[in-house]
């Protein structure tokens, strides 16, 4: 018996598929069986930023519908002997070709066999996100730091409660320190005074990112990427670990340091 | 104390209320809340609306009476929504993004937003405007 966690945000593009393969691969890199679920029907990536997108055969849809068995959708990572596994999403179909019941099997049945089945959720407050929702125990909302962005959270987590998924963790997404110090972003601190959960985690904004979800290489895996070692922080903490909060402050570069050492610095 | 103290009263009452020492009481119902309103939460109710949270920016209270928030309001509020002037709107610190009296609507001027007063305030007709003033107890009258 494991967990069944919802990765979700309301606004699309903040980064769910990016922080369910970031964190699912972290707690297979420690030791956990984790199966990755996709349920952004008609729009899948996750499969394509795992780096999986060509070995699919089976997906969600047709094991709801019977067309096959679990085990013949589920595709191996093969970086991670048998602790990873993705169920991908169908690509030809929409978000009405699977239904609530048929994800509380579903992921019920997953969580007798793993130790943690995360849920890639659609942007959204539909039926995709119904669904995604329907099976999950605990949930992670992830969320950027700008004001559209906070007011699709807060709406999310409104519609969590009410959907008897309390306490919420939150996921602030690609922070930049420098422009919260100039005061361009919003400041950690205000966000959680809106949206009033607890904080999961928060990671920096990285261009390795870019390259990471292109080639199918989560940024986890790569220990010179800080949103890398953001996550590998967030799977530890879900485990149950205590991990600080990175030291985000700025790097100012030469001049930087030439006016700290003079004193001409705030 | 007698069963009568929680009986519903009626106007020959109030005179009686004075006599005993007990202050008017203002007969409309008020239904409280006691969590954060979240985006896209929405109250519609024909007496008065009390919230003990914040109410967050989508979120919305439609009061046939008044409202009060012990919080931050962040959303929209609208008192005396059957067409009453003379409902309040109140917050430990009023920041909506619309506010409604009756049929008046108003919202914070544009160059607001690094000037928000720390104190409650409250938001009422006079004049025929919208004014918001700084909270003060009871009745008295405002300056």
């Amino acid at each position: 018996m494991g967990e069944v966690i919802v990765v979700t945000s309301g606004k699309g593009g903040v980064g769910k598929t990016t922080t369910t393969a970031n964190i699912g691969t972290g707690l297979a890199s420690l030791g956990k069986k984790v199966v990755l679920v996709d349920t952004d029907i008609g729009l899948r990536n996750l499969d394509v930023v795992m780096g999986l997108e060509n070995r699919i055969v089976y997906d969600l849809v047709d094991v709801a519908d019977g067309n096959c068995r679990l085990k013949q959708a589920l595709i191996k990572d093969k970086r991670f002997d048998d602790r990873l596994f993705l169920l991908p999403a169908a690509q030809t179909k929409d978000k009405n070709a699977i239904s609530e019941q048929q994800m509380i099997d579903l992921c019920n049945t997953l969580n007798e066999e793993f130790d943690y089945t995360i849920i890639d959720c659609p942007a959204g407050i539909e039926q995709g996100f119904k669904n995604a929702i329907a099976g999950a125990q605990k949930s992670l909302v992830v969320t950027t730091p700008e004001v559209s962005a906070v007011r699709d959270a807060d709406r999310i987590i409104g519609l969590l409660e009410a959907a008897d998924l309390p306490d919420p963790r939150l996921i602030i997404n690609r922070l930049r320190p420098a422009m919260v110090k100039q005061g361009d972003m919003m400041d950690i601190d205000d966000m959680i005074d809106i949206l009033a959960v607890s904080l999961l985690g928060v990671v920096p904004e990285d261009e390795k990112i870019v390259v990471s979800t292109n080639r199918g290489e989560p940024a986890v895996l790569d220990e010179m990427s800080l949103a890398g070692e953001a996550y590998r922080n967030i799977s530890r903490r879900l485990t149950g670990e205590e991990v600080p909060l990175m030291n985000l402050d700025v790097n100012d570069g030469l001049m930087g340091r030439l006016r700290k050492l003079f004193g001409f610095s705030k | 104390m007698t069963d009568k103290t929680f009986a519903s009263e009626k106007e020959e009452d109030g005179i009686q209320r004075k006599e005993q020492g007990r202050p008017p009481v203002d007969e409309i119902q008020t239904i409280l809340i006691k969590k954060t309103m979240r985006s896209g939460q929405s109250i519609r109710y024909q007496g008065n609306v009390v919230v003990m949270g914040d109410v967050n920016p989508g979120a919305e209270i439609i009061a046939g009476g008044n409202i009060v928030v012990m919080g931050f309001l962040r959303g929209v509020a609208h008192a005396g929504a059957s067409g009453t002037e003379d409902k309040i709107v109140t917050a430990f610190r009023l920041r909506p993004t619309q506010l409604r009296i009756a049929n008046h609507i108003t919202r914070a001027p544009d160059e607001q937003s690094e000037a928000y007063p720390e104190y409650p305030e409250l938001a009422r007709i006079k004049n025929g405007v919208v004014v918001i003033e700084r909270y003060v107890p009871g009745d008295k009258p405002k300056i």
